[in-house]
């Protein structure tokens, strides 16, 4: 009896419990504004999928987006987005899978204010690991990011977010 | 019967046993390390260098403007009516070296500089508590051409050196404080001064009211000077977008490091206040 609660147990959590993780995604953002284009990414976002309850994670460190201007990289973090109080952007939510496209639904949080989100894109399984693509749009006064009248025309209102990584099956 | 309520229990068992905590478990990562950034608004204090340098491939252009002594009344307009202008440049030749050109129209002086940064203040896995950086200026009394013939002419004389090692640490997000311990030598004495090397040792500070604003301070204590003061300056940092305003009173006329350090001789109390501005702006010369 015993054997056969451990090989239950056994068979459940081979089945059922499996995380996929990667530490190297890539988010990147673009402001399309009337005077100038903005776009930075980060290549070191963190990502966790549980294929048993179809929950998945994201975390990220603001101080990790790369502009092509320094100058850009230190507003982005002193005065807009306050990396040092606000130093992570999480993503809790679960996948729905269809067959096409694939929508993930949650809580994205920037700036230490949470909000609601579904986003659509291409979540493909495969034996040892999953490729997700994703594209979304955000507002920044959503998230309590104030932006002066006088560079108005220099950043978007709304900000265009591209997803892409690889998860890895991890035992 | 019993098979089927463990059947039932390790299902469960295996729905329950992972949540989005767990997930999160899966991918922190406690090696990092927390280096804090933009310790000052400016590559300067109010006179003095910060720590601050140029980042790579950027191109600081930057103009300093002193106005004449505060209580030299309204037939000089506060002193608007008499201008010193630093014209300088700054550019950051990688993430710990930068260089730096300039011109002054008080002293005509032209002046040169190489800051290095040695350590950055760190926390987390690797700690460390200050930010190290590491300034040497040279600076050249100019000279006419027909001064070259005069057969006590040496071009050596006119040159005046500086070295500094500048230690900073951000105490909170809004406060950062500097210390400066400085050696100045100079190859010819000016008027008043008896010590070819002099020692003093440089603090200031910034504190941020919001994003945008700051207030500095500035002054130099003198170790072993003559009769000159100890300079002493405030100052307000604006930020917009790509300028750096920064307006600030000062008891020194001067913007070269000879000068403002050991070579004031204006009081506070006497009201001899300089009002003046440095405006930087950065170009990014080269792109990532």
């Amino acid at each position: 009896m015993r054997i056969l609660f451990f090989l239950l147990f056994l068979v459940h959590y081979n089945c059922f419990t499996q995380n996929f993780i990667s530490k190297t995604g890539e988010i990147t953002f673009f402001s399309y504004a009337p005077i100038e284009d903005i776009k930075a990414v980060n290549k070191n976002v963190s990502a966790a999928f549980n294929s048993q309850t179809n929950e998945i994670v994201f975390k990220l460190d603001i101080i990790n987006f790369q502009f092509r201007k320094k100058l850009m990289q230190e507003h982005f973090n002193e005065n807009y987005l306050e990396s040092d109080i606000f130093p992570t952007s999480t993503f809790v939510g679960k996948v729905y899978n269809n067959d096409s496209l694939s929508n993930v639904k949650g809580l994205l949080t920037i700036h230490g204010v949470t909000k609601e989100i579904i986003a659509f894109g291409t979540f493909n399984i495969l034996d040892n690991s999953i490729k997700l693509s994703s594209s979304f749009k955000i507002k920044l006064e959503d998230f309590n990011v104030e932006i002066p009248k006088i560079v108005m025309y220099k950043i978007a209102e709304e900000i265009l977010v591209d997803i892409d990584m690889t998860l890895l099956k991890i035992l | 019967m019993r098979f089927k309520l463990i059947f039932i229990l390790s299902f469960l068992f295996s729905n329950l046993s992972f949540s989005q905590e767990d997930l999160f478990d899966l991918i922190s990562n406690n090696e990092s390390t927390i280096y804090p950034e933009f310790f000052f608004k400016g590559t300067k204090i109010i006179n003095s260098q910060s720590v601050e340098i140029p980042s790579e491939g950027v191109l600081q252009f930057m103009i300093q403007h002193r106005f004449g002594t505060l209580n030299s009344g309204f037939y000089n307009l506060f002193g608007l009516d008499n201008s010193q202008v630093r014209i300088g440049f700054d550019y950051g030749l990688n993430k710990w070296l930068s260089i730096g050109l300039g011109r002054s129209s008080s002293l005509k002086a032209i002046d040169s500089n190489l800051k290095f940064r040695l350590a950055r203040q760190c926390s987390g896995s690797v700690n460390f508590p200050f930010t190290l950086v590491f300034n040497t200026s040279v600076a050249l009394k100019q000279f006419r051409f027909s001064e070259i013939n005069k057969p006590n002419f040496i071009f050596l004389d006119n040159l005046s050196f500086t070295n500094q090692l500048l230690i900073a640490r951000k105490l909170n997000r809004k406060f950062s404080f500097q210390l400066t311990p400085s050696l100045l030598h100079y190859n010819i004495l000016p008027i008043n001064q008896t010590f070819h090397d002099q020692f003093s040792i440089g603090y200031g500070g910034r504190y941020k009211l919001n994003n945008r604003l700051s207030v500095n301070f500035e002054s130099f204590y003198q170790l072993n000077s003559d009769n000159n003061i100890n300079q002493l300056s405030f100052g307000l940092d604006i930020e917009t977008g790509g300028h750096v305003f920064q307006l600030h009173v000062t008891n020194s006329p001067y913007m070269i490091d000879r000068a403002f350090i050991h070579e004031t001789y204006d009081s506070w109390f006497e009201g001899d206040i300089f009002f003046g501005f440095n405006i930087s702006r950065v170009f990014t010369l080269q792109e990532k």
